[in-house]
């Protein structure tokens, strides 16, 4: 396959002060606040955080996936391509979606459809987004399953979704994403459900197919140890928040939050014997949640100033490692 | 109590599972889910299973707690072999010998109070009139952390960790000696799966409890357990103490599981030099070292004689032609 054209922007993917409410209850609540970041070409963003954080959420509104009774972007913009999705109508980001921004989930299994072949699958964007004839999309489907390295692709074109193992389902996932040479990727957990070792192909897999396609990635995870691996630039939700932004070397030198340290802190280690460190209580709800940082309940660092929301501030020295905490930050 | 008293002794664990697949003709295919797997643990000892899904993990800890009925072998608990154990005994074994799993949702009744579902088990087994049951329940809901109130709630009112919780203080009811906990925080989120890993360790100290700890994470087997069984295709590939096995890996494949493992660190990173293969299907494995076709180092041996296991060390164990018999 041949690289994607390089365009005049290489940031394929802006999100500007972008805020998703859910409702509970009959109130709106805001579950992403304010999240603001780019992707370019080539590049992997991590979005990390626990369940509940927001990370799901910003993906699902990026897509214009949200369930529109109970979710809904309230403010900001979201450029994909040079597209405001936004901004544009239903039928123009259901021609993005599958097309020029590519999703894949965390369980194949859910996200295949079990009664047709898989090969129809993968094929189903090429003749929807592209016009190919049954046949050409058919011929591009076994070289999309032979790009994530499906053994006899031609052989198991019409093979259905239960004769695949779970990273080989992840591989037709993969696939099924890349069909239409997307400019965006946005992996949700995309190894979270798969065996380690084949967690690392699918990771190694999706960093070959990122150069070779001049991708840019968003990948959500809860694993830093994922986050380690592959991405260039990091970013830690909770609550909604971004709480801390960093290049991810820099991040995993200096880890700045009080959430970020605790996360490191409570991870357990395969290469040395560690100490754990738990974070104590759990995320409050929504309706639950503090004014101001919405941290401060299980915080240790915890000031009277904190009941004011704290802006994301540039740590000394390094404008693309901010930080969302009064403390840290030094004001 | 010494530490070092054996507690449970596993020796050549066997179960072939028979399964009949096929359309319009079905046919019968034996699956070797365990094959000849032996380990021993000590009072008070936090034992490691680690392997892929598939390798036979879980299938070990429903053996020994006769869920599931074996096929050949031996386990010993205390001085009472379990596999040939009367219906009497084993309800006196399984006081001694519990179980947590990974989803507490499903392991729980969902229309059955907290406080009725952890009664139930001191009440069958007589530990608790009608009349103190409340008081030992609330003791075990406060030993595991959580509030006396949610005896009256039901579980899905909690969320995972709470739940977690839950399926622990179930276990501990009877007073085990010995909990298989398979899979216990793969469910959970990073930092609720610190909090019950550092109430386990409680648990484990004060209660002296003995733990076979079945995990697919090396991260939470390294830093709960003393020493680790290597499950490969239902056959132990090594075993042996923790820091050693974690340090050093000699098996190829506990190699894999090592470099494949992440860790939250740039430098020591996901080894991602492209390894392909995944585990072959139980029901047909490869002949000789099951591991053989996705090994670096497979040799002409490893096609066809499956290696025993040999001394590797000070209590270690690994099954691969590399090592000296």
């Amino acid at each position: 396959m041949s690289a994607a054209p390089i365009t005049a922007a290489s940031e394929a993917l802006q999100v500007e002060g972008l805020t998703t409410s859910i409702r509970i209850a009959g109130h709106w609540f805001d579950a992403v606040r304010d999240v603001s970041f780019t992707v370019r070409q080539r590049e992997t963003l991590a979005l990390v955080g626990e369940s509940g954080c927001g990370k799901s959420l910003t993906a699902l509104s990026i897509m214009g996936l949200l369930p529109g009774a109970v979710g809904r972007v309230s403010k900001g913009r979201i450029v994909v391509d040079g597209v405001d999705m936004t901004a544009a109508t239903e039928a123009k980001r259901e021609a993005m979606r599958g097309d020029r921004i590519g999703m894949i989930f965390q369980e194949p299994m859910t996200s295949l459809n079990p009664v047709l072949p898989i090969g129809f699958q993968i094929a189903e964007g090429l003749m929807q987004h592209r016009g190919m004839s049954k046949d050409a999309a058919r011929k591009r489907a076994v070289q999309l399953m032979e790009l994530v390295r499906i053994p006899s692709a031609a052989d198991r074109l019409d093979a259905y979704p239960h004769q695949f193992s779970g990273g080989m389902r992840q591989r037709v996932m993969i696939a099924m994403a890349l069909a239409c040479s997307p400019r965006v990727l946005i992996a949700d957990e995309p190894t979270t459900a798969l065996d380690v070792t084949i967690q690392a192909q699918v990771l190694a897999l999706l960093a070959d197919l990122q150069k070779q396609e001049g991708l840019a990635v968003l990948l959500i995870t809860h694993n830093l140890g994922v986050v380690a691996s592959v991405a260039d630039r990091v970013m830690v939700m909770y609550g909604g928040d971004v709480v801390e932004s960093a290049p991810m070397r820099a991040f995993f030198q200096a880890p700045t939050h009080p959430y970020s340290e605790a996360l490191l802190a409570a991870m357990p280690r395969v290469d040395r014997a560690s100490k754990l460190a738990p974070i104590p209580g759990q995320v409050p709800t929504l309706p639950d949640m503090p004014a101001g940082c919405r941290y401060q309940s299980r915080c240790p660092l915890r000031i009277a100033k904190c009941a004011e929301r704290p802006p994301l501030t540039p740590l000394g020295g390094d404008p693309e490692h901010g930080v969302r905490c009064w403390v840290r930050a030094g004001a | 109590m010494s530490e070092n008293k054996t507690l449970l002794q596993v020796r050549d664990l066997s179960k072939t599972f028979l399964s009949r697949k096929g359309w319009p003709v079905p046919k019968t295919v034996a699956v070797r889910a365990v094959d000849g797997v032996s380990f021993e643990v000590g009072q008070g000892e936090a034992l490691g299973v680690v392997g892929e899904s598939g390798c036979g993990k879980s299938t070990v800890a429903r053996l020994a707690l006769r869920l599931i009925e074996a096929d050949g072998g031996s386990v010993r608990f205390g001085d009472t072999e379990v596999l040939g154990a009367s219906k009497a005994d084993l309800r006196r074994l399984r006081r001694r010998m519990q179980i947590v799993f990974q989803d507490p949702a499903s392991a729980l009744d969902p229309r059955q109070r907290v406080g009725e579902a952890l009664g139930e088990a001191l009440r069958v087994h007589g530990l608790a009139n009608r009349r103190d049951v409340r008081t030992v329940v609330e003791r075990l809901l406060d030993e595991v952390g959580l509030p006396k109130v949610a005896a009256d709630r039901f579980p899905h009112e909690f969320s995972g960790g709470q739940r977690q919780r839950i399926g622990i203080a179930r276990a501990l009811a009877l007073g085990p000696d010995l909990v298989f906990a398979d899979e216990p925080v793969s469910a959970l989120d990073v930092s609720v799966q610190a909090q019950i890993l550092v109430l386990l360790e409680r648990l484990k100290a004060e209660r002296n409890l003995a733990f076979v700890f079945i995990s697919h994470d090396l991260g939470v087997v390294r830093h709960f357990c003393r020493k680790v069984v290597v499950l490969y295709l239902g056959r132990v590939v090594e075993q042996g103490p923790v820091p050693d096995i974690f340090d050093t890996p000699l098996h190829p494949y506990t190699q894999l599981l090592k470099v494949s493992s992440p860790n939250p660190d740039p430098d020591t990173a996901v080894h991602m030099a492209f390894q392909e293969g995944e585990p072959p299907s139980p029901v047909n494995p490869p002949k000789g070292c099951h591991f053989h076709p996705r090994c670096p180092h497979a040799m002409d041996v490893c096609r066809s004689v499956y290696p025993s296991l040999r001394k590797a060390g000070d209590g270690r164990v690994v099954a691969c032609h590399l090592y000296p018999e």
